[in-house]
């Protein structure tokens, strides 16, 4: 016997959740395009999809956001900060690529300057993750060591039931445990048998890739330039992936006001690493692309020993030239290291 | 009662035609709205959608851009590049859902102080009448909202 | 399978006879109805190349990368009849020299892959000519009906609701053959003509300067439209814009390599029912 939650009663679920402060948050489709937004009814919920397009990074770091507001009167100079919005919220129906996206992040955000932006939101936030029955070619979270049912970043694991009816609840946190307590009455015990998992197939071997990324010879490798001669250096993979965090401060206003904004930045536009003299350090998209992949497999892990990439898969999903990490890893693993 | 809404009008004028006309107007003593701003540049040609959009986002409730009557632009043909311009641009903001009234294009001479006059009491009566333009500065103002989520 | 295997045996022949240093085509994708772009440089590679209904992106933006054209070796590229239109733009705008460009032209109409008659941008004139009198049977978008008899505040409230979506990725403008500005408007901040940031106002000036570059160039591959990652409908935008100057200054865009830009060329008699 395990506790599971039925999808009957899911309803009732969002309605004492909201009425415990909550703001319910999930996979929603909208507009010919999904993400996780914000509902009032579980009717709102689209759980049926492999994972929405857009990634839950938005939800703590979202593509622009105001920091300060400044104002200019003759000598005086006066500023006002944005403070994050407060109140708790539950992510529901959230991918394990999604939630160890945001696990992986943590310690970027967090390494010397705490950035408050994000942990704000963080701390009020319960993600409640649904590990994975179905998957689609593009899935590679198993490539990546992780699994469609990992718990990593998730405060909640729940797994589906063979009948489709309802979860298994696994608590994994105290914030977690809080959010279900409130639920409680509606939680079961029942012995149904869960539904089997996704299978997802192995890409690659990721030690091997690794290995030929950290040798610094491969670094000036011809590779990289036959790689990424079709990218077009759109940001597209970088602003749908879950764990890509690379961010511009702007200042939007004029001599007398302004705003100060957070907006995401990718390192696939030629603009990213420009100059002010006009030198371009990364001068060409293969410079680039290679950036991003020595960055989410090499580098990152240097500094905070996990690998930037949950295996999510969408920036080959979505990628206007069929790119992604899938097949340059892939790649990567057939050439002697 | 509410105040008399007084729009915020920016025009985008000529310094050959349009502004010697503006200057007709000032210099006969003709009397026109006080809505109106004017920007100064050397040829309609030179009068760049980016200006348009400028400002609206700065705020304007309405623009006008005026030149030269064809066949007059000193530099020969620069207002018949800008009319393609404005065909284009204004059909543009149209389907944008930008009503064509707040956007208004004319050709107005040296020697038209009287049609300049009489043009901005009537632009400045239109868009009075459209009332500020609200959508524009929702989006103006949703830049300056904090974060929601 | 035929038009396949003839332009692989062509490819082979140019390659092989040193004729073009390259051609830029389509190669099997990450899944079985998804195509990739592909640059083949020898005999060897040209079996890579395949040809059928799913051969949709256009390419002719690859070939005004940096330094690509400038050898003024040959290349030849698989292309659509837009894709003839865009390299006619491009040779128009004096972006590329068409003589260095060999075109394996090619149309499909459903599963069937037929091979376009012609090898220089120069010999698709008529045929591009006789899209523009009689445009294929594909009905206007219902969508541009509907936004048409909308009014202007709900029209407003459409596209705003539309262009919320957007993160500014620009993967429309990378995507599109005519964007070829090595400093887009949007990159450039003195001065800064639009907010970079994508809040809804950013999103929103964005959008509109991106159509306007687009008017009277666009042909309608539809590469922005699939490139956007959060589905913004681009491709009503930009066949509004093509309609309005087909409609009012008779302009199909990329008609031939020699067709004047319609926003750099006027005619004295163009309409001004709009001006004051």
């Amino acid at each position: 016997m395990t506790r599971c939650l039925f999808s009957n009663k899911l309803e009732n679920c969002v309605t004492l959740w909201r009425s415990a402060g909550y703001s319910v948050i999930g996979p929603v489709r909208k507009d010919a395009t999904s993400s996780y937004a914000a509902v009032e009814h579980a009717a709102d919920f689209d759980l049926g999809m492999v994972l929405p397009d857009r990634s839950i990074k938005e939800l703590f770091f979202p593509q622009t956001e105001p920091m300060l507001h400044y104002t200019i009167k003759q000598q005086a100079i006066n500023t006002e900060e944005f403070t994050p919005p407060a109140g708790k919220r539950i992510i529901f129906g959230v991918r394990p690529c999604d939630a160890s996206g945001l696990s992986i992040d943590d310690p970027l955000f967090g390494w010397d300057y705490k950035d408050e932006y994000w942990f704000q939101r963080r701390n009020e936030s319960v993600i409640v993750t649904i590990a994975c029955t179905k998957a689609d070619d593009f899935c590679l979270c198993t490539s990546l060591k992780l699994a469609p049912d990992s718990t990593n970043g998730s405060d909640i694991l729940l797994r589906p039931l063979e009948n489709n009816n309802g979860w298994q609840v696994e608590e994994l946190t105290e914030r977690g445990r809080e959010a279900f307590s409130a639920i409680a009455e509606l939680l079961q015990e029942a012995s149904e048998p869960t539904a089997p998992l996704a299978v997802v197939p192995e890409m690659f071997n990721l030690d091997t890739c690794v290995a030929w990324l950290q040798n610094p010879e491969n670094f000036e490798s011809k590779f990289w330039k036959d790689i990424s001669m079709r990218c077009i250096g759109c940001g597209s993979c970088t602003y749908l992936c879950p764990t890509c965090h690379c961010f511009d401060i702007q200042d939007e206003g004029d001599t007398y006001s302004g705003i100060r904004r957070k907006n995401w930045d990718s390192c696939s536009f030629a603009l990213f690493t420009m100059h002010t003299s006009g030198h371009n350090p990364r001068s060409t998209q293969s410079a680039r692309w290679r950036q991003r992949i020595m960055h989410k497999f090499n580098y990152f892990p240097g500094k905070f020993s996990v690998n930037s990439c949950s295996g999510c898969g969408r920036c080959t999903r979505q990628c206007p030239v069929d790119m992604g990490i899938t097949e340059t890893l892939q790649k990567i693993s057939t050439l002697h290291p | 009662m509410s105040e008399l809404f007084e729009p915020k009008i920016i025009a985008f004028v000529c310094t050959y035609c349009t502004y010697a006309g503006a200057d007709l107007a000032g210099t006969s003593r003709l009397k026109y709205a006080p809505n109106v701003r004017i920007i100064r540049l050397p040829c309609t040609g030179r009068i760049s959608p980016m200006f348009i959009l400028k400002a609206l986002q700065k705020g304007a409730d309405g623009v006008l851009v005026s030149g030269c009557h064809p066949g007059d632009c000193h530099f020969t043909h620069g207002n018949y590049h800008a009319r393609r311009r404005w065909m284009v641009f204004r059909s543009l903001l149209d389907f944008m859902g930008i009503q064509p009234e707040r956007v208004i294009f004319s050709w107005i001479s040296a020697a038209e102080g009287g049609k300049f006059a009489d043009l901005i009491n009537t632009v400045t009566e239109d868009i009075r009448k459209l009332g500020p333009f609200d959508q524009y500065k929702e989006l103006i103002r949703e830049t300056e909202a904090p974060a929601t989520l | 399978m035929i038009t396949q295997e003839k332009y692989r045996s062509k490819a082979k022949k140019l390659l092989a006879e040193g004729s073009v240093k390259m051609v830029i085509g389509y190669s099997p994708g990450s899944t079985p109805d998804r195509r990739r772009p592909v640059f083949i440089r020898s005999f060897d590679e040209a079996d890579q190349l395949v040809l059928d209904s799913n051969c949709i992106a256009n390419l002719s933006g690859y070939l005004v990368s940096e330094g690509l054209l400038s050898d003024e070796k040959h290349v030849a590229i698989f292309l659509r009849p837009d894709g003839i239109r865009s390299i006619n733009i491009l040779a128009a705008e004096s972006q590329l020299n068409v003589d260095q460009i060999i075109i394996f032209g090619f149309d499909t109409n459903g599963n069937e892959v037929r091979a376009l008659t012609g090898e220089h941008a120069g010999e698709f004139s008529e045929f591009i000519g006789s899209i523009k009198e009689h445009p294929p049977e594909k009905s206007r978008d219902p969508l541009l009906y509907q936004i048409e008899q909308m009014n202007p505040q709900e029209r407003f409230a459409f596209w705003k609701d539309e262009f919320s979506r957007c993160i500014k990725c620009y993967a429309c403008r990378q995507a599109c053959p005519m964007c070829y500005c090595r400093r887009c408007i949007v990159d450039s901040n003195q001065p800064q003509w639009i907010n970079t940031s994508s809040h809804t106002l950013g999103n929103f000036e964005w959008n509109v300067v991106r159509a306007f570059h687009l008017a009277g160039r666009c042909v309608g591959c539809g590469n922005c439209d699939r490139a956007c990652p959060v589905n913004i409908p681009l491709r009503l935008i930009n066949s509004r814009m093509a309609e309005e100057v087909l409609d009012s200054f008779d302009h199909f865009a990329g008609l031939n390599p020699a067709q004047e830009p319609v926003l750099a060329s006027f005619k004295k008699d163009d309409s001004e029912t709009f001006i004051l």
